[in-house]
């Protein structure tokens, strides 16, 4: 622990302080977003916005909303919402409107003039389909920056009426091809990585357009695939491919640019051990019984392996800090909610939500010493916010709302798990 | 095609990148990331988006060039560092000796963004820890990557930033692989699994390059810059779904599944006769398409498969899994696209949301006319590094699109470049510090 209080890590704890969060500004504040989007591409991209500070407005069509309201592992639901729809849509203004009507494209376009940035993940062309897309958009308001995200692009062979997920861009982007074993099928990663390393992109792309913007007074479309997304993030795939003619094999556990760097089992579990350099792997080889210590080869899979297996986690990781190689252990989520550094980093949080009491979260990543990201409010009920979003922002009377509510073009939530509000707290 | 289609193509055709402005030109980057790769993602995508970049390597070039697995090297580097090295000058500096940690501090003054990978004391020794920077450049802001973050209990463990230790700690190999079976001794790949490419490290840099982004905007605002702290494994961790969520309301941990999902299903790979391919139909409508589509529309009713809630339960997904092949077994991957989207153009809303998609080789992605014509790759040529096969920027922008610019260059092929024409070093300081071995 620092002792100096001049050091880089007192001045870190004392920057980073997560009590000290609420007191600071927000590193984008002041920009609005409307989504129109459902299950994770979408809704992800426009919850790490409005981690740092941006006005998300998400747009749902009534009565049922988006659909990820209803994916809950195992079928469980939490004072009626879904535990995996809640981490995708914080800080959010939940409204619900038809596009489809006359009126509620009007309403869209008049809550699109007063916006910077709208992001989407229909199939592509649906919303130019809709008279709401970005050549109509801009019309009415010249600096809006437009994000279109989808599985194959908004142009190109595969364009067209083609749906994605998660998976489809894992499957055919060869991300799957290059990870599980050899002797083994392909596997599918078990979360929505194809989703969120793609909606991460999607925003990085959008305040990139924002900085733009700022130059030169005009919006943008930005036109995402999550297969390309997933393309990207394949490192040395490509130029093997290139060079070889030959599909880069899958290698299992073991790093192959790291040998023997892996993933291996314990007496109690499991432990990644890491050796980037020689400085790491002489002590590695020294660790597994090498005898001669300058014998690095000696530290091959094979032999970390028999090490590790009768060895607890850790005493992996304290054999490892003393030897002077690397090694952490494998995490699940039950030991992220529990663990402390992870508590005292915000990186899991409490949220004391107006709705539904205490919620714990991960919180952003990357850690902002004057104008941190954090979670103000959890996901809402469909339509929960349409009084604030149609009332104070297009200045709306409650009676020209309850006319639209009739003809159904703006609406709440179903009467349905997932959607409505907990039992005994609708107003 | 669409209009629609046609104004998108036209608008942010990759090809016509080249004459159009960028996104953040006169943004400084300087990555100071040896022998890392995190460090360099996050350069690279800010450098795609415009941003001048400035890698400093130790003279003789970046530890990471000599990883090369298969032992496969382009002059000296291996493809990793390769398939990274873009659109950056490339300068070598001796950092620990006392002329070399002048130059890196007159370069970082000069940034308006440096990239670190190197831990706080080192950076401090060097006088190049934010705390000393921001005196004399309060806009600067600096992005410090590592394992665990640099503040918090393990903030002081000692390791050496590496995607493993980052995927491992982030819950998500967790959550990938093979379960055990129960009663029968664990086979090798019945384990948690590591995402085969670098996805910790690869994500590191891109959540880096977000909070530059995010801190760049603040700074415009406000003209204050900042530090930015992020944990590698913090990083991966933001994917995990609804790790935390479901712990809080359920008391829950999601365990790995293979190939299965907990909150949807049919959601998984399905052997076909060329393969495998993804099959997803999980709401009720959408599962009522597949069913038909496989000629089976009496499934679901099946007490099994009627609601969401009984198709994830595992035995269920099991047994689907097992209809789902019997009629995809004799089918290509191609075939199964086409009869899907023969049922589902024909019908609109929840009930079209059937989605499959061919679990390609690279091999196969790289054969498919769409990114070839989409430009989603592209073929760098150089004296030195031959032609190389690379991933060219995901994103289509009709204003300041992304573009890749230029490739790897070797180690301190920028020096000239970088420290008389940046730093403004007179041709005799230049000469009297490369003959001492500085850069």
């Amino acid at each position: 622990m620092p002792s100096d209080p001049g050091s880089f890590r007192a001045y870190a704890m004392r920057a980073f302080d997560p009590a000290a969060i609420p007191g600071k500004p927000e590193a984008l504040g002041g920009v609005r977003v409307l989504e129109v989007a459902s299950r994770i591409f979408g809704p992800a991209t426009t919850d790490y916005l409005g981690l740092f500070g941006a006005e998300v407005i998400k747009v749902e069509m009534p009565p049922r909303g988006d659909l990820m309201r209803y994916v809950a592992p195992e079928g469980f639901f939490w004072k009626e919402v879904s535990p995996a729809f809640l981490p995708l849509n914080r800080n959010k203004l939940h409204v619900g409107l038809d596009l489809h009507p006359a009126e509620g494209k009007e309403l869209f376009l008049r809550l699109a003039e007063r916006s910077d940035v709208v992001l989407e993940n229909l199939r592509a062309g649906t919303m130019d389909a809709w008279g709401v897309g970005y050549l109509q958009l801009r019309k009415r308001n010249k600096r809006i920056v437009y994000a279109a995200n989808s599985g194959f692009g908004q142009w190109g062979p595969y364009s067209a009426g083609r749906a994605s997920y998660d998976a489809t861009a894992q499957a055919v982007s060869g991300f799957s091809a290059v990870t599980g074993f050899p002797d083994q099928p392909p596997m599918k990663a078990g979360f929505w990585v194809g989703d969120y390393t793609a909606a991460l992109m999607s925003a990085t792309a959008i305040l990139a357009a924002l900085a733009a913007r700022r130059k030169t007074g005009e919006g943008q479309m930005i036109d995402l695939s999550q297969a390309e997304a997933m393309i990207r993030t394949l490192d040395w795939t490509w130029p093997y491919a290139g060079l070889t003619g030959k599909d880069r094999p899958r290698s299992g556990n073991v790093d192959p640019s790291y040998p023997p760097s892996g993933i291996y089992r314990c007496r109690d579990g499991f432990v990644a051990v890491s050796a980037r350099d020689e400085g790491e792997l002489i002590p590695l080889a020294h660790a597994v019984g090498a005898t001669d210590p300058e014998e690095a080869g000696i530290a091959t899979p094979e032999r970390v392996a028999a090490f590790c297996a009768t060895r607890r986690v850790d005493e992996v990781v304290r054999i490892a800090e003393d030897a002077g190689f690397s090694a952490a252990p494998v995490r699940g989520g039950k030991d992220h909610y529990h663990d402390p550094h992870l508590r005292a980093r915000g990186t899991v949080c409490s949220v004391d939500d107006p709705l539904y009491g205490r919620v714990d979260e991960y919180g952003p990543a990357p850690k902002l010493s004057e104008s941190p990201g954090r979670v103000k409010w959890s996901a809402k009920p469909m339509g929960w916010h349409n009084e604030r979003v149609f009332g104070d922002l297009l200045g709306m009377t409650a009676l020209e709302m309850e006319a639209l509510a009739r003809k159904k073009v703006i609406g709440k939530w179903a009467d349905i798990p997932g959607a409505r509000p907990p039992k005994g707290s609708a107003p | 095609m669409s209009d629609f289609a046609g104004w998108a193509r036209e608008a942010t055709e990759p090809s016509a990148a080249a004459g159009k402005p960028e996104a953040l030109e006169g943004i400084r980057v300087l990555e100071f990331c040896p022998g890392h790769f995190g460090g360099m993602v996050a350069a690279s995508i800010l450098a795609e988006f415009g941003a001048e970049a400035i890698k400093v390597e130790p003279p003789g070039g970046d530890p990471l060039r000599l990883v090369a697995p298969e032992e496969i090297q382009v002059a000296g580097t291996g493809l990793p560092f390769l398939s990274e090295a873009r659109n950056r000058r490339f300068a070598t500096l001796d950092a620990d000796d006392s002329a070399g940690r002048d130059v890196f501090r007159r370069l970082a003054l000069s940034a308006d963004v440096i990239i670190t990978t190197e831990p706080p004391e080192r950076m401090e020794a060097m006088e190049c820890d934010y705390p000393s920077l921001r005196e004399e450049r309060p806009g600067i802001v600096y992005l410090s990557l590592s394992t665990y973050g640099a503040f918090g209990p393990d903030a002081s463990r000692s390791v050496r930033d590496s995607d493993v230790l980052c995927q491992a700690l982030s819950g998500a190999p967790y959550i990938v692989g093979e379960p055990e079976r129960e009663g029968f001794p664990p086979r090798p790949h019945e384990a948690p699994t590591r995402l085969g490419n670098w996805h910790g490290s690869f994500v590191q840099g891109l959540w880096g390059a977000y909070g530059v982004l995010a801190a760049l905007h603040f700074r415009a605002e406000t003209g204050k810059g900042q530090a930015v702290d992020l944990s590698g494994a913090e990083s991966l961790m933001m994917f995990a779904d609804y790790n935390i969520t479901w712990m809080h309301t359920g008391g829950k941990a999601r365990e790995r599944v293979g190939n299965f999902d907990p909150a949807v299903f049919p959601y998984t790979y399905i052997r076909c006769r060329d393969g495998y391919t993804f099959i997803a139909a999980y709401n009720d409508e959408a599962f009522d398409s597949l069913m038909h589509i496989i000629g089976r529309p009496e499934l679901s009713r099946d007490p099994r498969f009627s609601t969401p809630k009984n198709r994830v339960a595992l035995e269920n997904e099991r047994a689907l899994l097992e209809i789902l092949e019997q009629w995809s077994g004799d089918r290509t991957a191609d075939e199964i696209l086409v009869a899907v989207e023969e049922y589902t153009s024909k019908r609109g809303g929840p009930g079209a949301a059937v989605v499959t998609g061919r679990v390609n080789r690279p091999l196969e992605t790289l054969s498919e006319e769409h990114w070839r014509e989409r430009g989603c790759f592209l073929r760098a040529r150089d004296p030195v590094y031959g032609e190389l096969l690379l991933a060219a920027p995901p994103w289509k922008m009709s204003g300041t699109p992304a573009r890749w610019k230029s490739g790897c260059r070797l180690p301190g092929a920028d020096n000239r470049d970088v420290y008389l024409g940046i730093l403004g070093m007179t041709e005799e300081e230049y000469r009297r510090l490369a003959e001492a071995g500085t850069f």
